[in-house]
């Protein structure tokens, strides 16, 4: 076990049970000649030691604003923010050693290779080179970077930046670490080794605040979900939660067939997105679903109730929407 | 007191040596820091009378000084935009001013050799007393800090790293080749020349040519170029060190 230096922050040395807690938050954005973008609207939220969190929500959704904000790199047009009990507003200098950001779509130094790019980033944070060293060597095997990880950045492709990054953040093993979109651009491999390594800091005591628009992602990842929608939080809980504020356990969609609502409306709650309708019901009605969609010769497929059905219903739209 | 002084500098050398590790991939770059000046030495060789060879050799130094600051406007500003490492950074435990300052002395660490050539070659082709070292040293560090703090400051005006090329090249020529830095200050318009020694490179150059005799500066003038140095170059980093500051958080 090496020793933190002087300045460090450990998640064992914070105490109580609330890492972040932000109350009506509002950010207004002004740029001459334009009209006022008001990008949140009295955003609250709380986010308990040691828990995933994210934040899911289609672009433009105001997730990067809030990330942004919490972290100290955005000022707040009004509300309150604090980490640990300390005011991010007012004393950020204070919130810092606390915290890690994996800025959304960063890119690391091209002209660095992923285990200088980790391990320079260390030392800036006042790591000492021992320790530098042997996390920059654990993370890169843990993301999977251990064979790329003395090649130049710029020569690896998207997907490996975007970890080297993610790895860059997680080595500090900070109390509370931001990722805003941290899978991004990655193949299913490379967001499962992702997950691995922030589960794993969890059951450690750090804490974890992601945004994604990833619904896989926020399900399988998350204790916690919040779902945000033009700056506003539109619904909260686990995945269960916001799962059973759909109405029903079992999904039948109906692949492009949005115009038969009414035909299907009386076995359950029917939701249409882009390509399919959505049919949000019980298990003792799927064969009664199934047999009217037979007659009429339509596909279908039968399957759990995912986030998907719960984010169409309380956006009424779809994640891959714009704003 | 003193800890809240030494805590504002942590970070300060990890990531100076990170940014000249960085540069160091640059190597052509590095090298070609120095072609401006080289062509110039070249072309006073060529055309002018050998007793301009001395003030080119010695503008060239100074140029370089400033050339290497200002590549902080392009660095901070392509690290920000291109790669969003600023918020890696600033969400960190390294202060906002340790950012600017590592990045500059960062860049400074990697292009310091092509302008210790020019050095070499300045004080072969004229010796330098230890009093002329000792105020080119001065020259070149107070040169080098306006130009970087200068660029850092701009860097945050931009959005887009297409819109900082015609300012560099603006700034470039302003204050590098356009007043007497590598040539003598009386060639420059008599009603310019005051001009010329509040600007920190020509100023800079002005007074390491009057230490080495190479010009001669009344006592006024040593010490308007002198108070020129020192003062906007002490404004413009503590403007930037707090302008850095701030804007590590957005408004």
């Amino acid at each position: 076990m090496v020793a933190l230096g002087d300045g460090l922050r450990s998640p064992q040395q914070v105490s109580g049970e609330v890492a972040l807690k932000a109350s009506n938050v509002r950010k207004v954005y002004r740029s001459r000649g334009n009209p006022p973008v008001e990008a949140l609207r009295d955003l609250s939220l709380s986010v308990t030691k040691g828990q995933r969190v994210a934040i899911l929500g289609r672009n433009g959704a105001g997730k990067t604003t809030f990330l942004k904000i919490a972290s100290t790199l955005l000022m707040p047009t009004s509300g309150e923010v604090s980490i640990f009990s300390m005011d991010v507003i007012k004393n950020p200098e204070m919130v810092r050693p606390y915290i890690a950001v994996v800025p959304q779509e960063g890119k690391p130094f091209y002209h660095l290779t992923p285990r200088e790019q980790v391990y320079t980033y260390l030392l800036t944070r006042g790591f000492s080179k021992e320790t530098a060293k042997s996390r920059a060597d654990t993370v890169l095997t843990q993301m999977g970077l251990a064979e790329s990880a003395d090649r130049l950045s710029v020569t690896l492709s998207g997907g490996q930046q975007q970890r080297t990054m993610v790895a860059t953040v997680l080595a500090t093993e900070a109390p509370l670490m931001f990722l805003d979109e941290p899978t991004l651009g990655m193949d299913p491999f490379a967001r499962r080794s992702v997950w691995d390594a922030l589960r794993e800091l969890t059951r450690q005591g750090s804490t974890i605040l992601l945004t994604t628009h990833y619904l896989d992602e926020a399900e399988s990842l998350s204790h916690r979900v919040y779902i945000v929608d033009r700056g506003k939080i539109v619904a909260e809980g686990t995945s269960d939660e916001l799962k059973r504020k759909v109405g029903g356990t079992i999904r039948v969609t109906l692949k492009g067939q949005r115009g038969l609502t009414e035909t299907f409306a009386p076995f359950g709650h029917c939701i249409s997105s882009d390509d399919a309708l959505h049919i949000i019901t019980e298990p003792d009605r799927v064969s009664e679903i199934l047999t009217l969609a037979l007659k009429k010769g339509l596909s279908t497929t039968v399957g759990p109730v995912t986030l998907e059905e719960a984010f169409l219903k309380l956006v009424g739209g779809s994640i891959e929407d714009e704003i | 007191m003193k800890s809240s002084f030494l805590t504002r500098w942590k970070g300060l050398g990890a990531f100076a040596a990170t940014e000249t590790r960085v540069q160091f991939h640059e190597y052509l770059s590095i090298a070609s820091s120095i072609l401006v000046q080289v062509i110039f030495i070249f072309f006073m060789w060529l055309l002018a009378p050998r007793s301009l060879l001395p003030f080119a050799l010695v503008g060239s130094t100074v140029f370089s000084a400033f050339v290497i600051g200002e590549r902080i406007l392009d660095e901070a500003a392509y690290i920000r935009i291109d790669h969003k490492l600023n918020e890696l950074y600033h969400a960190s435990p390294m202060s906002p001013e340790s950012y600017f300052l590592g990045m500059g002395l960062g860049v400074l660490a990697a292009y310091m050799p092509p302008m210790v050539f020019l050095v070499g070659m300045a004080n072969w082709v004229h010796p330098f007393t230890v009093s002329a070292a000792l105020v080119l040293l001065g020259a070149l560090i107070g040169v080098w800090a306006f130009a970087a703090s200068l660029g850092y400051a701009l860097s945050t005006l931009f959005k887009d790293m297409r819109a900082i090329w015609p300012y560099a090249t603006l700034i470039f020529n302003l204050f590098g080749v356009l007043p007497p830095v590598f040539y003598p200050l009386y060639i420059f318009p008599a009603a310019l020349q005051p001009v010329a020694l509040v600007m920190p490179p020509s100023a800079a150059a002005a007074l390491v040519m009057h230490t080495l005799n190479l010009l001669s500066l009344s006592t006024g003038e040593v010490v308007l170029a002198a108070l020129s140095i020192i003062v906007e170059t002490l404004a413009i980093f503590l403007f930037t060190v707090y302008w850095a500051r701030r804007f590590s958080r957005e408004r």
